[in-house]
């Protein structure tokens, strides 16, 4: 990234770690603002497939719970190492993101998204059925992780941070590769495959290359959750998680990367505060959903376009 | 580029920031209760129901001037009967919020989550309506309080009229989730133990829409009795059902408490008709002290009070509990409400055993006759709680694997 415009991505970073300092955030806030944040990145995981290679998986919440459940079931036991459960979170899910990858990358469009949603009900319902890992409950009642001997991640300022340096990593790493010579590829494979294929590049290779990034970025964010929350339930893998975090990428802004995370922010916000008022929130946020889809296709993100038009001058 | 910025910061604040501005505002001399429950969805009911009965708990308790000089007010949440959203609410109850005492959830595996965040945070929690055995076993805690009578106690007082009453051969089929499986497991020890014969079990998943799949090893197995452990819109889909295969006239049926509630059976009446349950609360129960309350609930909501009626003792307890303790803390309102005996509550005089915080409640059998829960035996309270077993698994070695009698 160059640094003029990375600047930005810094500002918007400085200020989101200025959040905590400011006196409206109280600890439910800062719990809130993790959930927004987390949820922010891992659609920003999701639009590495979705956005930049047109792949659209209907499964990454398996890869979420996936990551969940690493972490979880090391805490359970009483390994409490921050570090250890990402490297146990990164082999699970890397080895399940292969299996998915190598079979739903020799299909495309809406075979593509099946074969994803099919694995990820597979998984689903094993962990739903397997009492081993808590069955329909989950794994519950579990510790905070430490990120050494000393410094427990037990505290929703501590959260807070901790899930805002996943993100400003896991930013900085989808925006390199999106930059580099394979993002140029995704795109090219995204605007027409089989020309990308006849210009010599093994496209099943790129784009299995993207979808295992995509579901260790996002498994690496879901092992993060049960710090946090204290639990892993079958629920973190269920399909309509994997609907609600292709929303999120669809009402922030497709192949933004920024958009995704604004768009994952906003429905947690949205969501736990409309739900906090009305009954039937889910129609509330889908009339806000319908109207962002139908007025801004650009997605929230896209918002920014209005602002930075030059003013209108009257012409002579 | 300057706009870009501006306008990303001004993203993240709106973000994050702008929701304090729909945060409610606080007034001096006010305590506030959290109300979580299952407002939309499989047990919609419950949660309604629990929000009525903490309605009229703090009517009256504001209109004997509230607690500790505070008028008592109630948050609502909804906690989509799932874990996840459970646990944000309840951080959002007692982080944003700053209630002293939640109430919910309904779903057991939701309440279970929701103990971990009570636990933490240090907050009175009552329990009204989750039955999971391990709630006052391996999850207990000394801010957890409860009502509820839990599998055990479920299956202490029903299982030896099953037998008794209705037949030897008894299927178990469960909703699979901790309250169903938890159910299962109790009355699986319990039917066992007392020497009758579970010919079969079986688990179908919470919110399962078609159960038709399952009869084929329930007519299989010919038992006499099915018990079935399921509760609000699942119940309703398997009765229907289950009458619609002929299989309510072919056996006996018993389920749990919350099977269904009082002002569901009328329009289920036909298929539920000799269903017998075991619970705390029949507006239809000839008890003095349950139609004293039946009449005030009634009086207020227009409808008769149900199960859920114990969300209003919960609440009751904890305002004695603070007025004994002259004060807020949970740590002292605890230890005043554990082993606190109180008069007055939905079925009159009720303690709560200090060892594990449970409610020691007279159980009552009902026969569904016209769509009424009509009362047919009493079991003793002492009977049916069992001895304290706070973190011990309460049936540690059980196995689902069925016991062929000879």
């Amino acid at each position: 990234m160059s640094s003029a415009r990375s600047w930005p991505a810094l500002v918007v970073l400085a200020a989101l770690a200025a959040l905590p300092l400011t006196p409206f955030m109280t600890k439910y806030y800062m719990l809130l603002g993790f959930d927004a944040l987390l949820f922010g990145a891992v659609a920003m995981s999701l639009d590495l497939l979705m956005g930049y290679t047109g792949l659209v998986s209907f499964g990454h919440a398996a890869f979420f719970g996936l990551g969940a459940y690493a972490t979880a079931v090391l805490l359970e036991r009483g390994v409490l190492s921050l570090w250890l459960g990402l490297g146990f979170a990164v082999l699970v899910v890397g080895l399940y993101a292969l299996i998915v990858a190598y079979f739903a990358t020799t299909r495309r469009g809406i075979y593509f998204a099946l074969l994803t949603l099919v694995f990820a009900e597979v998984v689903y319902t094993f962990f739903r059925y397997t009492q081993t890992f808590g069955g329909s409950d989950g794994i519950q009642g579990l510790p905070a992780p430490y990120l050494w001997p000393g410094l427990a991640i037990d505290t929703p300022a501590r959260n807070y941070y901790l899930i805002l340096a996943y993100l400003a990593l896991a930013y900085a790493a989808c925006r390199v590769l999106v930059g580099s010579h394979f993002g140029r590829v995704l795109v090219a494979i995204r605007e027409n495959e089989d020309r990308a294929r006849f210009l010599g590049y093994n496209v099943q290779r790129y784009k299995m290359g993207v979808c295992v990034i995509s579901a260790l970025l996002t498994g690496l964010g879901g092992a993060l959750y049960p710090g946090r929350a204290a639990y892993a339930t079958p629920d973190l893998m269920l399909w309509t998680v994997s609907g609600e975090l292709i929303i999120m990428v669809m009402i922030g802004g497709l192949g933004t990367l920024v958009g995704p995370v604004i768009g994952g922010a906003f429905f947690i916000i949205l969501q736990e505060k409309v739900s906090s008022y009305v009954d039937w929130y889910f129609i509330v946020i889908g009339l806000v959903l319908i109207a962002i889809v139908l007025f801004m296709p650009r997605g929230l993100f896209g918002l920014r376009r209005l602002l930075t038009l030059r003013p209108w001058r009257a012409t002579a | 580029m300057r706009f870009k910025s501006l306008l990303a910061l001004i993203l993240a604040g709106a973000v994050i920031g702008g929701t304090t501005a729909l945060a409610p505002a606080q007034g001096p001399k006010v305590v506030k209760i959290g109300d979580l429950g299952s407002k939309v969805g499989v047990f919609e009911g419950y949660g309604k129901y629990q929000s009525m009965a903490i309605q009229l708990a703090v009517e009256e308790l504001n209109a004997r001037g509230g607690v500790l000089g505070h008028t008592i007010e109630v948050i609502v949440e909804d906690d989509d009967t799932k874990p996840a959203p459970s646990v944000r609410k309840a951080e959002k109850l007692i982080l944003q919020d700053d209630v002293k005492l939640l109430v919910g959830a309904v779903s057991s595996g939701a309440t279970m989550a929701v103990m971990d965040v009570t636990k933490k945070h240090k907050v009175i929690h009552w329990n009204a309506v989750s039955c999971a055995e391990f709630m006052r076993t391996t999850k207990f805690h000394k801010y957890y309080f409860s009502n509820q009578p839990d599998s055990r106690m479920q299956a202490n007082g029903l299982a030896k009229y099953i037998l008794d009453k209705m037949g030897k051969r008894v299927y178990i089929f469960y909703t699979d989730y901790a309250m169903g499986q938890s159910d299962g497991r109790q009355f699986k020890t319990a039917i066992e133990k007392l020497g009758g014969e579970v010919v079969g079990v079986a688990g179908a998943p919470l919110d399962t829409k078609d159960f038709s799949p399952w009869f084929g090893d329930i007519n299989a197995k010919n038992p006499e009795v099915v018990f079935l452990a399921f509760a609000g819109t699942d119940s309703l889909r398997l009765m229907t059902q289950l009458h619609s295969f002929g299989m309510t006239k072919k056996y006996r049926l018993a389920g749990i408490d919350c099977f269904l509630l009082q002002q569901d059976l009328p329009a289920i009446a036909e298929p539920m008709e000799g269903f017998v349950q075991l619970a705390h609360f029949s507006a239809y129960n000839p008890d003095k002290n349950m139609q004293a309350f039946n009449a005030r609930f009634k009086k207020r909501f227009g409808v008769d009070a149900n199960i859920m009626a114990g969300a209003y003792d919960g609440l009751m307890f904890w305002a004695t509990a603070v007025e004994k303790a002259k004060s807020f803390d949970p740590d002292k309102v605890a230890g005043a409400m554990e082993g606190m005996c109180l008069d007055g509550t939905h079925v009159g005089r009720q303690c709560i055993r200090k060892e594990d915080h449970q409610v020691v409640m007279d159980m009552h059998l009902y026969q569904v006759r016209g769509g009424k829960n009509i009362p047919i035996a009493v079991v003793a309270g002492s009977d049916t709680i069992g001895e304290p077993m706070v973190g011990r698994d309460p049936v540690e070695g059980f196995t689902w694997e069925i016991k062929k009698k000879n």
